[in-house]
């Protein structure tokens, strides 16, 4: 799977899932935590998606605003643990 | 000393001036402060023409500029009107509007959010900024409106039964109403939950449940009641809560169901490590699934985990004393003190143990009734059912079908009516319905609440589109979210070709939730 594919499904999954994403047009920079496209119960969502999409495992260190941030902070963040040993 | 809601604060700053009261962020308020800053906020809301009575909502995120304007209002003898700020502009209006609010305390930003919606709003006259950051022509507004103290009269005499605030909840049918609660109605929730949570002037209360919660606000009234510490967080994470406990000490954190399931499953910060400052954790607004209520347990073993349970109009009905929990954790527990609860059938009639009906609640925490909607009240606020007609003596049906064991112990078993209860919201059906068929590609819609582990219930929606063909339930949904807080967004969409209806022409909701089954 390539970068933009991850950033691809993961943009499809929030504008489908955080309806609000949608109807802002949120681009993939832009912030889903501050705009309140996401709230905390959207966000054990969003790690149970990621963890069954990509195979990855959300560690507890993980669940910070900076990996959440936006579409391409959490494309970021999977892509990192998808190359990790 | 006639006891109002901002004695409570008064009594606070004289008795212990120097104390800590308001934490919110890096900011540290003593209590001398807090009450001088309600002070100073009542003579501006009295500056700009509040006269007693008059309603002030106030639409800001957790704060202490929040936490003075409820204190404020009230020594300007008004009444606080707190409005959940992840309310989107729709709903915020209708609140303005259905209890003629005089005053609206809030941002610059939220100000412009607010666009049109505050158009055609009379009794509005003032809005009133915390902050400078005015962007919108308005002849109502003043920015930075607490900046300069201002002289005014002081306010009339109110009376400890006068309506204090106005608390803005749903049924199952129709748009949120607003619960009225008199001073003396919100200091007795105060006084009766200090008593039975044993709340002291060394407790550090987390306080992140909204004010316009009852359960919320109560949180803050009673810390002032006690001299203790609020510790105010607006929070995205789970982790957020569990460095807040560890950083400010907190002693006390009281959640909704949701608010656990994401502790025991999304704050390894919480579940990995003890936080021994933590005494207590109560719970309200929902059942907590007995997994999640084990797991929270397990992670804070030296907290006492009160179970509780509450409705709007009567604040807080029961507790359940920690020592119960192991024996009995599916209960809510018995009647709070001062308070008398029961059980009625659908002839009024007492309900036997095992047998479940509708809880009725006799105590001084009973609300005024709903503003504006002297039919609906009535519905709710009934005469004692086992007294003498005519006694006057009114009593508060809860709609919530609970049952009684033999021990006297309650445990809630659902409602028969169309509430839906989400995330710790009682919404109504209705409200989300409207906002579906503004949409142009819907013919009609109903929604029902289906069970759902963290949520207590979550939304389905039944849509009959006008042109099936071309029907996008993603493009309906975005544009529920931009009207409503996520909370009453529907979790999915079901096409149907048309809704069920009852030989009256009635959506048919039992046929719905058959069909969701």
């Amino acid at each position: 799977m390539t970068s933009e594919e991850v950033r691809g499904r993961i943009r499809a999954h929030v504008r489908a899932h955080f309806p609000l994403a949608r109807a802002r047009d949120v681009g993939d920079e832009d912030s889903l935590l501050d705009a309140q496209v996401i709230d905390s119960l959207g966000i054990l969502e969003l790690v149970a998606y990621v963890e069954q999409a990509f195979a990855i495992a959300v560690g507890d260190d993980d669940l910070t605003a900076e990996n959440f941030q936006s579409i391409a902070a959490l494309a970021r963040f999977v892509e990192r643990r998808r190359s990790a040993p | 000393m006639t006891a109002l809601l901002h004695t409570l604060l008064e009594r606070a700053a004289s008795r212990a001036p120097g104390r800590l009261a308001l934490v919110d962020g890096a900011r540290r308020v003593a209590y001398r402060d807090f009450a001088a800053a309600a002070r100073r906020g009542a003579a501006v809301l009295r500056a700009h023409g509040l006269a007693a009575g008059d309603r002030v909502a106030v639409y800001l995120e957790k704060s202490c500029e929040e936490s003075t304007a409820i204190f404020a209002t009230s020594l300007a003898g008004g009444v606080i009107v707190p409005v959940n700020p992840l309310l989107r502009p729709r709903q915020v209006a209708h609140i303005l509007a259905d209890c003629g609010v005089h005053t609206l305390i809030t941002t610059g930003r939220r100000h412009a959010e607010l666009g049109g919606a505050l158009d055609g709003l009379a009794a509005l006259r003032r809005i009133l900024l915390v902050d400078r950051e005015a962007s919108v022509a308005d002849e109502r507004l003043v920015p930075d409106a607490f900046a300069q103290p201002r002289a005014a009269a002081p306010a009339p005499p109110r009376h400890p039964h006068d309506l204090a605030a106005i608390l803005y909840t749903s049924g199952s049918t129709g748009l949120p109403k607003g619960a009225m609660l008199s001073h003396a109605g919100l200091l007795a929730g105060s006084r009766i939950v200090c008593r039975y949570l044993g709340i002291r002037d060394s407790d550090r209360i987390l306080s992140v449940l909204p004010f316009s919660f009852d359960y919320g606000l109560n949180q803050l009234l009673t810390a002032v009641e006690r001299e203790a510490t609020t510790v105010l967080l607006s929070f995205r994470f789970g982790n957020e809560i569990a460095r807040a406990i560890h950083d400010q000490q907190a002693t006390a954190l009281a959640g909704v169901p949701g608010l656990w399931a994401l502790l025991s499953d999304a704050a390894p910060a919480f579940r990995s490590q003890a936080l021994p400052s933590l005494r207590y954790l109560t719970n309200s607004g929902g059942v907590v699934p007995l997994d999640t209520l084990a797991r929270i347990r397990a992670a804070q073993p030296h907290a006492d985990f009160i179970l509780m349970y509450g409705f709007t109009e009567a604040f807080r009905s029961t507790y359940l004393p920690a020592a119960e929990l192991d024996r009995r954790p599916t209960s809510i527990g018995k009647a709070i003190p001062e308070t008398e609860v029961f059980l009625v059938d659908e002839h009024d009639r007492p309900c036997r143990p095992g047998e479940a009906g509708i809880l009725v609640h006799d105590g001084p925490t009973i609300f005024l009734g709903y503003w504006g909607r002297a039919a609906e009240t009535r519905a709710v606020l009934r005469p004692h059912p086992f007294r003498p007609a005519g006694a006057g003596h009114l009593v508060c049906y809860s709609g919530d079908r609970v049952r009684m064991d033999e021990d006297g112990f309650f445990y809630f078993v659902g409602r028969d009516d169309a509430m839906i209860k989400s995330a710790g919201y009682r919404i109504s059906p209705t409200e989300v319905e409207t906002v579906l068929l503004e949409a142009a590609a819907v013919r009609e819609a109903a929604v029902i609440g289906l069970p759902h582990p963290v949520l207590g219930q979550a939304i389905r929606a039944f849509v009959a589109p006008r042109d099936p063909t071309a029907f996008d339930p993603d493009a309906l949904l975005a544009f529920c979210a931009e009207r409503m807080p996520r909370y009453m967004v529907p979790a999915s969409v079901e096409v149907v070709e048309a809704l069920p209806r009852t030989a009256h022409g009635k959506v048919d909701y039992p046929r719905l939730r058959e069909r969701a089954a």
